[in-house]
């Protein structure tokens, strides 16, 4: 990780291109994580207590069954060998198919992975557009009324668990007034194969197909909504904290006393505690791709997590490995675009 | 405050009246301890109208009225009852899960605190650990472990025990560098002397902090994973399973059956915050 410091002049000097170095460093370091990733989501399946097979299958499994289950677990084989080929074929790309429908999990996340992409983005510009004004009201009104209404917002938001908000959502807005659709997927039933296209909203947006663009729009409402404010709160808490020091700076008083206007003052301040935000941004991402499981589940949206979450509530393991590394390396590139984005914009981060 | 000390009192007073000193510096902890105590004793001693665990098959998704104040739910279960019933497993799971990541924290935070290429290793590999969707990784683990109500210790563990450790090292390498650690050493303290007799106190205060954060986010951790069915052994009921059995009528207008348990788990963690909050406060005031 970067650490902010003050730059020193000399060490600079004696290396050509730092930020070169220090993205191409960051780089060298990807393939030992993969590396980890993937034994981590591999020795998974030893945790699976008892005999694997009837665990997954049930106790009224056929002798069929338990031996494909055992064939495709590999455990006839010694343990080596199993790792060997588990490389070899997560290398070329080959993730396995599910116990249970027999899809390849690789098409499976091709499937469910741009639904809960979509959702996120949307969620997070949500919560940080509602989060940042919160935070940055807080903050300019320091300990003062706005403040203190702030703050009581923002600890209310964090106290709901966002499954419950989204099931409030579903009885106010679908049952009392009738404002969203039913809670049961991307599209109405009506609706047919569009279902099926990734990206649904992007892609009628660029397409200029409007009408599958305003039903996917009134479906996703409700789902964006309760994550999203959830999530305010900690970019509220985080903006809050970050501006009310920025806000306190000589930059800040010197840009006062210059009698530039208030409102380019506070953008000044804001700038200074970009990065922050940036850093939660990628964070929160991150950790909505499984985290939003629930939320998925509640609204049936057919997105990555809820597609894991099933597959690990039945112990289908090729879906649980195949999470875990889609995850992961995803993950990964965030933070290592987060780091690269976070050198460029701000000049203090020293390159070690 | 001249009148008070003028007339002698009862002991009890005495407390009463420290308790409203204490209330006036710092409202947050007194209202957050005061609910949290509530939920506590309530649980455990209130009077239920009816078993919790007993379906009344004759009333199935009555809406709250005098006989049941919260409605009944599709099977029959009068909803105040199990609410009230939940937290004797929710809330006593959530602080043991708490103490569990303390604990972890506090064995492996001191320790690491002592700054050396393996330790920087060590954190690097908790930062990596960290980035992954940890809810699904404790889903993973609790489901793959088994069915168990205890598993979702584990759950919250595999959570909270990294923030405690990087909490605790981090406040454990800025006392370090303290005067009195250096005496310490000086008159010949062994280091885990250092560690445990004059560290350890004085990264304790941040920990309250971080324990009500902690015991909050179990409450939700415990509602999420109950809310899928995991940790589940069904008369049983815990708020998470019971969001879970009145979202199926939520669509349908039987609001009772998830609003009940839901604001249930939103009083624990807003008063858990609250009482965060006022900590905070206090470590941040001295």
């Amino acid at each position: 990780m970067t650490t902010a410091r003050a730059a020193q002049p000399a060490v600079k000097q004696k290396q050509r291109r730092p930020m070169l170095r220090y993205i191409l460093k960051r780089i060298a370091i990807v393939p030992i994580s993969v590396f980890v990733l993937g034994s981590v989501s591999f020795f998974l399946t030893f945790l699976i207590p008892g005999d694997p097979a009837i665990t997954i299958l049930g106790d009224f499994a056929t002798k069929e069954q338990i031996a494909h289950v055992n064939a495709q677990l590999g455990l006839d084989k010694p343990v080596l060998e199993r790792y060997v080929s588990y490389w070899t074929n997560l290398l070329q790309g080959d993730l396995g198919t599910s116990f249970f429908t027999n899809e390849p999990v690789l098409s499976d996340l091709g499937k469910f992975l741009p639904n809960t992409i979509e959702l996120v983005f949307f969620s997070l510009l949500f919560a940080l557009a509602l989060g940042m004004t919160i935070g940055v009201i807080g903050a300019y009104f320091a300990r003062r009324l706005p403040d203190r209404i702030m703050s009581g917002i923002t600890s209310v938001l964090q106290s709901v668990p966002d499954f419950f908000l989204a099931l409030v959502g579903i009885y106010v807005f679908f049952f009392l007034l009738g404002w969203a659709p039913a809670p049961i997927g991307r599209l109405p039933i009506t609706a047919g194969s569009a279902d099926e296209r990734p990206f649904l909203i992007f892609s009628s947006l660029f397409t200029g197909d409007w009408e599958t663009l305003g039903m996917a729009v009134s479906h996703a409402a409700l789902p964006v909504l309760a994550l999203g404010l959830v999530y305010a709160s900690y970019f509220a808490k985080t903006a809050r904290g970050s501006m009310g020091t920025a806000l306190t700076t000589p930059q800040v008083e010197f840009a006062r006393a210059c009698g530039l206007r208030e409102r380019t003052v506070v953008y000044y301040a804001f700038a200074a505690s970009r990065t922050t935000v940036i850093t939660y941004v990628a964070i929160l991402f991150g950790s909505l791709l499984g985290g939003a499981a629930i939320v998925e589940r509640v609204f049936n949206w057919r997105g990555m997590g809820q597609w894991a979450l099933d597959g690990v509530l039945k112990v289908d393991v090729p879906i649980i490995q195949g999470f875990v590394i889609t995850a992961g390396l995803l993950t990964l590139t965030l933070f290592l675009l987060l780091d690269i984005v976070v050198l460029l914009l701000d000049p203090r981060v020293s390159y070690e | 405050m001249s009148d008070a000390a003028a007339i002698p009192k009862s002991p009890a007073a005495e407390v009463v009246t420290k308790i409203v000193n204490f209330a006036r510096v710092s409202p947050g902890i007194v209202a957050g301890v005061a609910v949290l105590l509530f939920l506590l004793l309530a649980s455990f001693l209130a009077p239920l109208p009816y078993d919790p665990v007993t379906p009344d098959p004759t009333s199935v998704l009555q809406p709250p009225s005098a006989q049941h104040i919260f409605g009944t739910d599709a099977n029959g279960f009068d909803v105040f009852s199990r609410v009230v019933a939940a937290g004797r497993s929710d809330l006593p799971l959530a602080l043991a899960g708490t103490l569990a990541s303390l604990v972890i924290g506090l064995l492996v935070g001191l320790p690491l605190s002592v700054k050396s290429k393996w330790s920087e290793g060590f954190m690097r590999a908790l930062d990596a650990f960290q980035s992954f969707p940890l809810i699904v990784l404790s889903v993973t683990i609790v489901s793959l472990t088994g069915n168990d109500i205890q598993n979702i210790l584990y759950a919250i563990v595999i959570i909270n025990g990294p923030r405690f450790i990087r909490l605790i090292r981090s406040e454990a390498l800025a006392i370090r560098e303290a005067r009195f650690i250096e005496a310490a050493i000086a008159t010949g303290a062994r280091p885990r002397r250092v560690m445990f007799r004059h560290i350890m106190p004085n990264v304790i205060d941040v920990c309250l902090v971080q324990c009500s954060l902690t015991t909050a986010n179990a409450v939700i951790v415990i509602a999420a994973l109950n809310f899928l069915g995991i940790g589940v052994s069904p008369p049983t009921p815990t708020w998470g399973s019971m969001v879970q059995v009145g979202a199926q009528a939520i669509s349908t207008g039987q609001w009772w059956i998830a609003i009940w348990p839901g604001v249930a788990i939103f009083i624990a963690i807003a008063s858990l915050n609250m009482l965060a909050n006022g900590i905070q406060r206090r470590v941040e005031g001295s």
